[in-house]
C-alpha cells in the first residue's frame, strides 16, 4: 500500500552493531565450514577415482548420502539428533559453548564437502589417464601420484566451479538461522522485528552478501590466473 | 508475428491494469471474493494443524464466525477465507506486501507495531511465562541468569529478555516447533512465550506431566488482529465483527469451545481479562 522508506533504521539504534555481529558470524561460520568442505571434498573426490573399489564405494556413499538430503534437514540433524548420542555432561558443556554454531558449521561443511567432492572428481577426470600411468611408471606410489601430480593439476582446473560452490556455501550459511545461529540474515530479521522495516533491513543484507560474493569471485579470478598452468588452462582464449 | 505482438500487448495491458497497490482491502476482497488471513500452523489452540490434519483454532473460528459476516456485508457478497502460514518474522512483510489481508494468529498489540500496522480490538489477553522440565531451578524471570532460554525470534518476550536480562543465554528460533524441540531435548533450559501458548505446548508434549509452566507474567500480551495501516473501512468491519461477538456472547461460546472445561486446554477466563475485553466495547 503506502510504504514509507526509512533507511535511517539501518544506522540508528543497535542495527549497525547487529549487522556487524551478523557479518562476523556469517564469515566465521562460512570460513570454518569451507575448510571442512574443501578437506572432505579433496579426500572424497580423490577417493572416487582411485583404483581401489572399496575406497570408491565409501566416497560414493558419502557424496550421495549427504548431497541428496536438503541442507535444512542436515541443520536439524546435527543440532537435534547428534548431541543426544553424547554423554549428558558433554551435551551440557556443548550447549553452553555454542552448540548451535558448531552444529551449523558441521552441517554446512559436510553438505558442501559432498558437493565439492563432485567438482574435484570432475577436475581429476579432466586430466588424461596417461599422467597417472606415467607417474606410476616413474616409480611413484598411488598416494604420491595423487599428492604430487594429479591433485595439484586438478585443483587448478576446478577454480571456476569451486568458486561457485564456495559462494553457494557462503549464501547457504543463512540456513543456520533455523537453529538459532545469529548470522547475517538472522540479524536482518532482528532489525525487522524491532523497526518493522523489512525492506530496508533485507536490502542492507542483500547488499552485504553481494559485496562479499563479488569480492570472493574477484579474488578467486586472480588466484586462477596466478596459478594457471600455461597450455592447460586458457581462460581468456576460451571465447575466441 | 502480429498475433504474438498483440498478445504481448494484451498481457502487458493486463499487468499494468491490475491496480495491486492503489486499492483498499475491502475493494481487493470484493474483486477476489477471498479474505486471506495470515495465521499459524503450530500454535494450539489459537491456530494449528490438528490430528486430523485440519487447520483450525480459536483465532480461525473468530475470523470465520465473527469477522467474516460484517466483511461480507461490507463487500455485498459472500467470501471465502484463505489461510496462509505467517510467523513472527514474516507476518508484517506479508501484510505490507498485500500477500495477506489480516494477521489472525497470536500477535501482540504493541505501541511499536502500531507504527506499521493497525490492530483490531483485543481478542485475547495473556503474558509471558516459562515452560520448564518439572523440578527445574527456574521458577520465574529472576532465575534465568546464565541459563539457556529459547524464544521465538521476533516475539515481544525475546526482546524483553535481550534488553532487560542480558545475563541469560538467549537462543532465538524462527518457529515454535524448533524451540520446543530444543527444550524437549535439553538444548535449552526453558522456553519462554505467552503463558497460554506454553500450556498448549505442554498439552502436546509426549508426557505432559513432565513439564511445568512457571513464573508470573513478565509482560502483558494483548492479542489483536493486524491490518495494513490507515485502512479505516476494513478495520471498522473487523472491529464490528469482534464487538458484535462480545455483545451477543458468541465470542464467549467460541472461547468456551477452545478454552472451556471440556476443551483440550482448559484455561478459564479470569474476571480481570473479561473486564478488559468488555471495557473495549464500553461495558
Amino acid at each position: 500500500m503506502n510504504y514509507t522508506f526509512k533507511w535511517s533504521v539501518l544506522w540508528s539504534g543497535q542495527s549497525g552493531t547487529w549487522l556487524l555481529q551478523g557479518l562476523i558470524t556469517t564469515l566465521e561460520l562460512s570460513a570454518v565450514a569451507w575448510v571442512l568442505a574443501v578437506a572432505l571434498g579433496i579426500v572424497s573426490g580423490a577417493l572416487r577415482t582411485v583404483p581401489l573399489p572399496p575406497l570408491r564405494w565409501v566416497a560414493t556413499f558419502y557424496v550421495e548420502f549427504f548431497r541428496n538430503v536438503p541442507l535444512l534437514v542436515w541443520m536439524f540433524f546435527w543440532y537435534f539428533a547428534v548431541p543426544p548420542l553424547l554423554p549428558r555432561p558433554a551435551q551440557d558443556w556443548l550447549f553452553n559453548h555454542g552448540a548451535e554454531f558448531w552444529a551449523g558449521t558441521v552441517a554446512l561443511g559436510v553438505y558442501h564437502g559432498a558437493r565439492m567432492s563432485e567438482v574435484i572428481r570432475s577436475g581429476i577426470g579432466a586430466i588424461p589417464r596417461t599422467q597417472f600411468e606415467a607417474s606410476l611408471a616413474m616409480g611413484l606410489t598411488t598416494f604420491q601420484a595423487y599428492r604430487l601430480v594429479i591433485l595439484p593439476v586438478a585443483l587448478r582446473l576446478i577454480v571456476p566451479p569451486g568458486t561457485s560452490e564456495s559462494l553457494n556455501l557462503l549464501k547457504n550459511s543463512s540456513v543456520a538461522l533455523t537453529i538459532s545461529v545469529a548470522e547475517l540474515t538472522f540479524q536482518a530479521r532482528q532489525i525487522e522485528t524491532y523497526t518493522a522495516k523489512a525492506i530496508e533491513a533485507f536490502s542492507a543484507v542483500t547488499l552485504i552478501y553481494l559485496v562479499l560474493c563479488l569480492s570472493i569471485a574477484t579474488i578467486m579470478a586472480r588466484v586462477e590466473r596466478a596459478y594457471a598452468i600455461p597450455g592447460l588452462i586458457s581462460r581468456t582464449r576460451a571465447v575466441d | 508475428m502480429m498475433r504474438t505482438l498483440s498478445l504481448l500487448l494484451a498481457v502487458a495491458g493486463l499487468l499494468t491494469a491490475t491496480p495491486a497497490r492503489a486499492q483498499d482491502t475491502l475493494d481487493k476482497i470484493k474483486q477476489s471474493g477471498v479474505l486471506t488471513i495470515g495465521t499459524r500452523t503450530g500454535s494450539p489452540p489459537f491456530a494449528y494443524v490438528n490430528r486430523n490434519n485440519e487447520w483450525v483454532g480459536f483465532t480461525i473460528d473468530l475470523v470465520e464466525q465473527l469477522v467474516k459476516p460484517p466483511v461480507e456485508k461490507a463487500v455485498g457478497k459472500s467470501i471465502k477465507i484463505e489461510k496462509k502460514e505467517s510467523t513472527p518474522p514474516t507476518r508484517i512483510p506479508l501484510l505490507t506486501s498485500n500477500a495477506v489481508d489480516l494477521i489472525a494468529g497470536t500477535m501482540t498489540d504493541t505501541a511499536e507495531r502500531r507504527q506499521s500496522v493497525d490492530f483490531s480490538l483485543t481478542y485475547f489477553y495473556t503474558g509471558a511465562q516459562f515452560l520448564v522440565k518439572k523440578g527445574s531451578p527456574i521458577h520465574g524471570i529472576n532465575d534465568i541468569a546464565g541459563k539457556r532460554i529459547a524464544s521465538q525470534q521476533g516475539s515481544t518476550n525475546a526482546k524483553i529478555i535481550r534488553e532487560k536480562y542480558p545475563q541469560a543465554q538467549l537462543r532465538e528460533f524462527p518457529d515454535q516447533p524448533a524451540a520446543f524441540q530444543a527444550l524437549l531435548q535439553g538444548q535449552v533450559d526453558a522456553y519462554t512465550n505467552d503463558g497460554i501458548q506454553l500450556y498448549g505446548l505442554k498439552g502436546k508434549a509426549p508426557k505432559p506431566d513432565d513439564w511445568d509452566v512457571v513464573g508470573d507474567f513478565y509482560s502483558e500480551e494483548p492479542y489483536g488482529m493486524a491490518m495494513r495501516k490507515g485502512d479505516a473501512k476494513f478495520k471498522a468491519a473487523v472491529d464490528a465483527g469482534l464487538k458484535q461477538g462480545l455483545e451477543s456472547g458468541k465470542y464467549f461460546e467460541i472461547y468456551d469451545k477452545w478454552f472451556g472445561p471440556k476443551s483440550e486446554l482448559p484455561y478459564p477466563m479470569t474476571p480481570q481479562v473479561k473486564a478488559y475485553l468488555m471495557k473495549q466495547i464500553g461495558k
